[in-house]
């Protein structure tokens, strides 16, 4: 019995690692529990629901994900008002018009082929079959995601973005991963999409969704793991200047600011002061720089007194 | 497994977080799939397939860490017992740990006393699942459930021990016996209670107040401790109203008819000015000495805590603390604030051997020249004394110049006496000797003492 459980404990262990180091491998660098969420998702064939501030790689998760497993990222970006013409299928009305154009012309022949009315309306009858038919249809990224036979990973950007009626609407498709379509019948693939959701908490995500997923919450990175993100995403940058760097981000994001800095944005400054050639970090370059990593005047109105007392700190803490 | 994850979740829910049946399963299949080792891992695995939200997820941390610590950690065994229900091939080894901690049938004395924890803790955690602890939600039912399981593990035969030792006129035996049995009802109560704390853990502050209130002071937990502040910030501010009515009343006091007609005799009858009898205020002189002790020091801190929150209806108090020697810490408490008074006061003072002969000596040098009718002495302490002369006699002086003498001691009062307890010898020059060790017995007992003082 004690072997068996050893298993899989250390068999689940093995394969976290495993996926962290690949992700690593790809650039998205990320700790035990982002990678715990990857394996669960896949063992139990769950949905993940990513939540956490803006900018601490919850799209970038999903990409990553999807490079590793060599499948195709499917994303559908969500937004206020988004309905299933968008998310799912549209017939090609376009299509479909020049079709009736091309039958009208050929309607004449049709008919006069024939001999009766009623055998007249059953050819029509035929045509109509084929108006309705998957060659009509305009698959979106829902319906294409689940209708591969080859898998792929499906990213439901911003749910919270979206109205509740949506909501609704995928739920029912994250239970059965089938899409009835009238005209047609069901459709389904072969291989279940793998899914992330993510969300910016801009409003509570219904409870009834939440139940079909894993939920994982990514927070900000603390300071080695930003440095590795960093070490990733601007290699030039020198060892020294990193720390302090890193370490400077971690200190503004405990200041009472509208929107405190993301990982993008050590990113971007970090290519920044690479760009400007910069070598240590200092008041006065923070300053010239600050817009890079704030986005409100008033935020760096707030930091600017600070800044003197943030980069001592920063130098200090990193010795 | 099955069984631990039910009584997780139970927990879970009683905190508030939201768990349907579905999850129930993922969460099974979960640790299935991640096994029980690493308790990290799994931890992480449980936090994503229940708790789905920041909110949630800082719940899910605070009762996993309470669960594991208090209910499964602790004991070698029935977590990995546990783990096998899950596995049928294991059935035998199951029933065989089953009957090797069967209650009743193991001899609680044996177990006790040779100071096997496993066996005593697994003894009790089964007893728990027995009579079905995991169900308990009120602080009411701490006694009804601690009798309970006392006699699943095997009361009645401690119980027919005694009775036989009684008969047999082996006193010394018996009362062996009888402590025995009473540190056993003890922990048992204790975990009672750890229990109660559990599942009352954030659903509902009042209900969580109300059974911190009653939890015994040396249970409670460093979490807890910003609760427990605000609870005696309330008790106190009630007494300090409660009181100063009453110290209002008592000050008005009633006319004086015959002064006031003696000093109105030249207005010819008329009645130009009112004498009022004047009731003297007897502001009570208190003087207390803390003995802050490892095994009493968190009651202390509550109990300072408590007494300084009075300061407007208790305004002189002297503190001395002591472990072995006794300092007095009453500037502490009168330039900083209390808080950090009573912490500060454990870090001077507390750590050390205690000695109450050596403490007494002390105090009596401190207070010497002030103490007199008018004082109230109040002694906190579990009056163990490591076997040194606990100095009753200056203890008899003391209460021969004071007003009174109270003794609050955190011990049930069937311990005192037991061991190094010199207890029974300070009892007869204690006017008032308590068993305090709840927020709510030291509420009763500070309310006590300022009626006794108006
Ligand atoms: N762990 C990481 N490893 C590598 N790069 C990262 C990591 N986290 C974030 N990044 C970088 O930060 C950028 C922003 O990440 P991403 O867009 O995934 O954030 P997000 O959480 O989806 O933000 P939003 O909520 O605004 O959509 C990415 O382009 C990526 O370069
Ligand atoms: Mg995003």
């Amino acid at each position: 019995m004690a072997k068996a459980k050893l298993s899989s404990t250390n068999k689940s262990k093995e394969s976290i690692e495993e996926i962290q180091a690949n992700f690593e491998r790809e650039g998205y660098i990320c700790n035990s529990h982002i990678a715990t969420a990857i394996y669960l998702s896949q063992a139990l064939e769950k949905p993940i629901l990513v939540e956490g501030p803006p900018g601490v790689g919850k799209t970038e998760l999903a990409k990553a994900t999807s490079t590793w497993m060599k499948k195709p990222l499917i994303r559908l970006q969500c937004y206020e008002g988004l309905d299933e013409a968008k998310a799912l299928y549209e017939w090609k009305y376009g299509k479909q018009l020049l079709y009736t154009q091309v039958l009208k012309d050929k309607l004449n022949d049709i008919i006069s082929d024939t001999i009766g009315l009623e055998e007249s309306l059953e050819s029509l009858h035929d045509f109509d079959d084929i108006f309705f038919s998957e060659k009509f249809l305009e698959p979106r990224p829902l319906l294409k995601a689940i209708n591969s036979n080859e898998g792929s990973v499906l990213l439901i950007d911003e749910i919270d973005k979206s109205d509740d009626e949506f909501e609704a609407f995928l739920l029912e498709i994250l239970s059965d991963y089938q899409v009835s379509v009238p005209e047609i019948g069901t459709i389904s693939g072969k291989v279940r999409p793998v899914v992330f959701l993510t969300s910016n908490n801009t409003r509570e995500i219904g409870d009834a969704l939440k139940r079909r997923c894993l939920h994982l919450y990514i927070p900000f990175p603390d300071s080695t793991l930003e440095e590795k993100i960093i070490i990733s995403r601007v290699p030039e940058l020198d060892k020294k200047l990193r720390m302090h760097l890193v370490s400077f981000v971690q200190n503004l994001r405990e200041l009472d600011l509208k929107k405190v800095p993301s990982v993008s944005e050590t990113i971007d400054w970090g290519k920044s002061l690479v760009l400007l050639n910069i070598k240590t970090l200092d008041p006065v370059i923070v300053r010239e720089t600050l817009n890079v990593l704030l986005k409100f005047q008033s935020d760096i109105d707030t930091a600017d007194s600070e800044i003197e007392a943030l980069v001592r700190v920063s130098l200090n803490e990193t010795k | 497994m099955v069984d631990f994850l039910r009584d997780f979740i139970k927990v879970l829910r009683a905190s508030d977080v939201r768990i349907s049946t579905s999850e129930t399963i993922d969460a099974m299949n979960v640790a299935s799939v991640v096994g029980l080792e690493d308790k990290i891992l799994l931890k992480e695995s449980l936090s994503q397939s229940l708790a789905k939200s920041l909110r949630e997820k800082e719940i899910f941390e605070e009762c996993y860490e309470n669960f594991f610590k208090e209910s499964y950690m602790n004991f070698s065994s029935p977590d990995d017992k546990k783990d096998d229900n899950f596995n049928d091939a294991n059935k035998d080894i199951d029933s065989e740990l089953d009957q090797d901690i069967f209650p009743g049938e193991e001899d609680l004395e044996s177990m006790y006393n040779e100071s096997d924890r496993t066996a005593l803790m697994s003894s009790m955690a089964l007893a728990s699942r027995e009579v079905g602890l995991s169900q308990i939600r009120l602080f009411t039912q701490t006694g009804m459930f601690t009798r309970k399981i006392f006699e699943f593990m095997g009361l009645e035969k401690l119980n027919n021990d005694i009775f036989q030792a009684s008969r047999e006129g082996n006193l010394e035996r018996e009362n062996d016996l009888k402590e025995l049995r009473e540190r056993i009802r003890l922990e048992i109560r204790d975990y009672v209670e750890q229990q109660v704390k559990l599942r009352t853990s954030q659903s509902g502050r009042q209900l969580r107040e109300e059974a911190l209130s009653q939890v015994r002071l040396s249970q409670v937990d460093r979490s807890d401790l910003a609760i427990m502040i605000n609870i005696v910030r309330k008790m106190a501010k009630r007494l300090v109203s409660l009181h100063s009515r009453r110290k209002k009343k008592a000050n008005r006091g009633q006319l004086d008819v015959r002064s006031t007609l003696r000093a109105n005799q030249g207005y010819d009858g008329l009645l130009f000015e009112t004498v009022w009898k004047k009731t003297k205020v007897n502001r009570p002189k208190v003087i207390t000495l803390c003995d802050v002790s490892g095994s009493v020091a968190n009651v202390a801190r509550f109990f300072l805590m408590f007494l300084y929150s009075l300061s407007e209806v208790l305004p002189h108090i002297r503190t001395f603390a002591f472990s072995n020697k006794a300092g007095e810490v009453t500037d502490l408490f009168e330039t900083k604030d209390i808080e950090e008074a009573s912490a500060e006061t454990l870090l001077l003072y507390g750590g050390g051997s205690t000695d109450y002969g050596q403490a007494l000596i002390d105090l009596e040098g401190f207070i010497e020249t002030e103490i007199d009718k008018k004082t109230t002495l109040i002694i906190l302490g579990d009056a163990r004394s490591n076997f040194g002369d606990p100095r009753a006699d200056i203890l008899k002086s003391l209460q021969e110049k004071s007003k009174r003498v109270i003794f609050l001691n955190p011990e049930p009062k069937g311990l005192w006496g037991t061991g190094d307890s010199e207890m029974k010898r300070f009892l007869p020059y204690c006017g008032k000797a308590r068993y305090c060790s709840s927020l709510k017995d030291l509420e009763r007992v500070v309310d006590d003492l300022l009626r006794m003082a108006f």
